[in-house]
């Protein structure tokens, strides 16, 4: 599979995942599990160039890094407002 | 700069006395001279923290320099009306060079750095071995990669499920025992492993770690998926004037470690050769000379420790892999364990590289998610692993001692005739 | 092999431009003037000429005075070291001290040990003497020492730690408050050799353990002993409910659907029987807050270790299970940790760790020599439990074991 339809297929798991589940963020692992057909090493390089071209963004609370849409569902900074100057 | 507002720290200051040296007094001298607020709100945090013996830091988000998906670790104060200017606090974590060696000229360059973008409190080091910069706000963290990478020419470590920044001893630049050039091989791997170290990569985090003989002085084997510990093969190199002055006296024994206690006099047979937990070695005392039957030696290093003018290791050189170290989340902690007894380690470490290559693609498919390497391992077995993922001929040295239960799970094609069979024919045989 | 650059890289003698990332940075354009993976700069040119000379080919080492390293080269050229211990947790300033005396006796190297320790390098005697006396001589405001000379062979070394109170949310206990008052305790271990062998000590700030505690000669580690909260009215707007009940693994929690002001919400419940206090789902959800002032507190273990000489790297066990918080100077943790320290250093044979001495004498006279109470919570009841229960009868007769003359 060429990289650019490995892409195609990564951001149709995300659309697939946050309009039907709710699920807006998932692990790299799983992504791999809805692409058996691909390589995990090349998912892994794929979902990180979409990042870098703005179309994924990383989430984590802390612990094993996740993927999601930007914008949907939780953000980043989620109930860490800054204080009122 | 404004008028910097502090806290009353009773309990904090508790901590400025008695000889070893203190956090509190240098963080204080600090916020003084530098009028930093974020200083004296983290000690009137910190003195909170005591008063209420419970943390005050929120559940932090990520947040991280774009492109990366590690490196910064997001840290928001729950007190955030009483201590404003650490309201985020987030840490970012630098790739420290091989084995912490500095020239001042860049240590003096990154502390600029971090008065103007930080809080100004760092750790040397962090756990993992990154340079730590405590305390900074979301909005600085472009300009401080900026900065490490257009001024300082850093670039940041890992988290998360990355390959996390791996680690040596000091290696050839000091140590006489060293195997292997440990700082080489960090540099090398971290600069071949770039992209795992900085974005995702994993199921869960990945360390490697590298020493360079089995003192282990960075604990690879305690802590590293990935253990790379230096060794040889041949025979232990041996000086008999050297071991005679030790006999003697003339030398200290172990360079001189127990230097404040009176122990008695050197006596080789009951500190060398007793110990020794192979009882491969012999002093003739009628012939001054030190035998060691080296075939019988599992290079536990003490000898060559207490004799270090006399003993050296052979010229064989090269590591042993093991992987699988972790703490105890969640299934105990574990050590590393043997999987290639002897690897020779020449640059540029092609065979360390396809290695990690395999053992990566075998786990990110079949590890799951928050399943460390060693995990991986023990659910589906050290025996599958080592022959069937990694195609490694199985040998002794892989186990302290075979199983002592008889339930193996046998594979069809070892089995004369498979496993189908015929029910009738059975019970031609037997009949029920 | 890598190119080794022979000097420090000249960029870093350009004073520090506080106003150019902000130049070269573009929010709307993020790729542009970035560099990334670029790495750590190539150690090479942060040695000292006389390492990179001698690089490989050092012959021996001597430790002439706790603190004070002497390395031989085949060359015949000489190197000595001065070790002194940090607090890990500094600020700027006290790094750039570092940096002003490597500047003054080292022509500005220096190094880091993986316990925290600086060293300055020097190649004659006269300077040797002359660092020494300086190092001495730098106080904190308070009196402390700044850079204490030591750990060093048979003595108690730096304490490696995590982060504690000082930027944790998980933690249970301080980090660095609690090394200050144990190495303020056990200072004299750290400047001299009269222990039987090197004593590792390690705390972690709970049981996720960042360090390598789990094979320290004797080690903290902050616990938990409160089951997580749950916070119904946050919990499904800030956690991923299976993510949540994957992380716990006892599988004591479970989904649940609770009314939160007469609204329908879904959240989790824990069966607080099984709850083992490890805080794996607070890691995985913000709305289950696991610390707790009278729950949380420290338990102590010992008896590990991570070299292979004589004997092969173990774990440390746990002897203590709980000990609270006690802010600002943990006196019972100290007290504790001096003990065991004493008695070991009373007791082993040269050489010994502190493992290897329990080893030997087994350990129901460990608990008989050093008075602490054992407890139902010191026998394992987790994965592999069965590895620790007696299953000979090799033990000896201490002043736990009462004679059974009736049993009803």
């Amino acid at each position: 599979m060429d990289k650019e339809t490995l892409k195609q297929k990564i951001m149709e798991v995300f659309q697939k995942k946050a309009s039907g589940a709710g699920k807006s963020k998932i692990y790299l692992k799983d992504l791999q599990r809805e692409i058996p057909e691909a390589n995990p090493r090349d998912i892994k390089n794929a979902a990180n160039e979409l990042v870098k071209e703005g179309k994924l963004e990383y989430f984590s609370t802390g612990s094993t890094v996740m993927y999601g849409l930007p914008g949907v569902g939780m953000g980043l900074e989620a109930g860490m407002e800054k204080p009122e100057e | 700069m404004g008028e910097v507002k502090k806290h009353d720290t009773p309990l904090m200051d508790d901590l400025k006395s008695g000889p070893w040296p203190s956090f509190v007094d240098d963080i204080y001298s600090y916020a003084e001279r530098h009028k930093k607020q974020a200083c004296f709100d983290i000690l009137g945090q910190m003195e909170l923290s005591y008063k209420n013996k419970e943390t005050h830091w929120k559940h932090g988000g990520i947040v991280g320099v774009f492109g990366y998906g590690g490196g910064v670790i997001g840290r928001y104060s729950d007190q955030q009306e009483k201590f404003p200017a650490i309201w985020a606090f987030h840490t970012v974590r630098v790739n420290q060079p091989a084995a912490k060696w500095y020239h001042t000229s860049a240590l003096r360059k990154l502390c600029d750095m971090w008065d103007h973008r930080g809080s100004g409190i760092m750790n040397l080091h962090g756990s993992t071995g990154d340079i730590i910069l405590l305390g900074t706000v979301t909005e600085q963290l472009e300009y401080i990669f900026y900065d490490l990478g257009h001024q300082l020419k850093m670039d940041l470590g890992g988290s998360g499920s990355n390959l996390r920044t791996p680690e040596c001893c000091m290696g050839m630049s000091r140590c006489e025992w060293s195997c292997i050039d440990t700082q080489d091989i960090v540099y090398e791997l971290t600069m071949a492993f770039q992209d795992e170290l900085h974005r995702p990569a994993f199921p869960y985090k990945f360390k490697i770690k590298v020493s360079g003989c089995p003192n282990d002085c960075v604990a690879a084997i305690a802590r590293a998926d990935f253990s790379v510990i230096g060794t040889w093969r041949d025979r232990i190199k041996i000086d008999q004037e050297a071991v005679r002055a030790y006999v003697g006296g003339e030398l200290k024994p172990n360079a001189g470690a127990h230097s404040d206690r009176d122990w008695g006099p050197f006596d080789i047979k009951k500190e060398v050769i007793d110990l020794c937990p192979t009882k491969c070695m012999f002093w003739d005392e009628g012939q001054r000379k030190l035998y060691i039957n080296d075939a019988e030696c599992n290079r536990c290093m003490h000898c060559i420790n207490v004799m270090p003018e006399a003993l050296w290791p052979g010229d064989d050189r090269g590591a042993v892999i093991l992987m699988g170290a972790k703490a105890p989340i969640l299934e105990g902690a574990q050590l590393s364990t043997v999987i290639i007894p002897f690897m020779k380690l020449e640059p540029p470490y092609d065979n360390l590289k396809n290695l990690l290559y395999k053992v990566w693609d075998y786990w990110m498919e079949h590890g799951k998610n928050r399943e460390r390497l060693g995990e991986t391992i023990q659910r589906i077995g050290l025996n599958r692993f080592i022959v069937d993922v990694l195609g490694i001929k199985p040998i002794p040295q892989h186990v302290k001692e075979p199983r002592s239960n008889p339930y193996i799970f046998w594979k069809e094609e070892e089995v004369e005739g498979g496993w189908t069979r015929d029910v009738a024919e059975f019970r031609k045989r037997h009949p029920a | 092999m890598s190119e080794r650059p022979e000097r420090p890289d000249p960029i870093y003698t350009q004073p520090y431009d506080p106003t150019l990332a902000e130049k070269l940075y573009n929010p709307q354009k993020p790729m542009e003037n970035r560099i990334t993976d670029i790495g750590p700069p190539h150690y090479w040119q942060f040695l000292p000429p006389v390492i990179q000379r001698n690089y490989g080919k050092w012959k021996s080492h001597e430790i002439i005075q706790p603190g004070v390293l002497k390395y031989k080269a085949h060359s015949g050229e000489v190197v000595y070291v001065v070790r002194c211990g940090t607090p890990r947790l500094e600020t700027t300033d006290y790094v750039r001290e570092i940096c002003e005396i490597a500047d003054k006796y080292c022509d500005g190297y220096v190094r880091w040990t993986t316990r925290n320790n600086v060293e300055f390098h020097v190649t004659d005697e006269e300077k040797l003497r002359a660092l020494l006396e300086d190092l001495k001589s730098r106080k904190m405001p308070n009196g402390a020492y700044k850079f204490p000379i030591g750990g060093t062979g048979a003595s108690v070394t730096n304490i490696v730690h995590t982060q504690g109170w000082i930027h944790c949310h998980t933690a249970a206990i301080d980090a660095s408050g609690v090394v200050k008052a144990i190495m303020d305790e056990l200072f004299d271990y750290f400047g001299s050799h009269k222990l039987p062998a090197q004593v590792r000590l390690a705390l972690a700030c709970c049981i996720n353990m960042c360090g390598a505690v789990h094979c320290s000669d004797i080690a903290v580690v902050g616990i938990h002993r409160k089951p997580p909260l749950v916070e119904d009215e946050r919990l499904d707007k800030v956690c991923e409910i299976p993510l949540v009940i994957a992380s716990c693994p006892l599988g004591a929690i479970k989904p649940a659907t609770v009314e939160v002001a007469g609204e329908k919400r879904k959240s989790v419940r824990v069966n607080v029987d099984r709850c083992m206090f490890c805080g794996n789902c607070y890691t995985m959800c913000p709305a289950m807050p696991i610390s707790d002032g009278q729950g949380d507190g420290l338990a102590l273990v010992v008896g590990g270790k991570v070299s292979n000489r004589i004997t092969p790297p173990t774990f440390s066990k746990v002897v203590i299970p709980f000990i609270p918080n006690e802010p600002p100077r943990w006196p019972t943790a100290v007290k504790w940790i001096k003990k065991i320290l004493e008695i070991y250093s009373q007791n082993a044979r040269k050489y010994e760790r502190v493992g290897d001495w329990i080893q030997r004498i087994g350990w129901e006279k460990f608990f008989e020599l050093t008075d602490i109470p054992f407890t139902w919570h010191l026998i394992d009841d987790y994965r592999l439990a069965y590895d620790t229960y007696r299953t000979s009868v090799h033990f000896k007769f201490t002043s736990h074991v009462e004679t059974v003359t009736d049993f009803e």
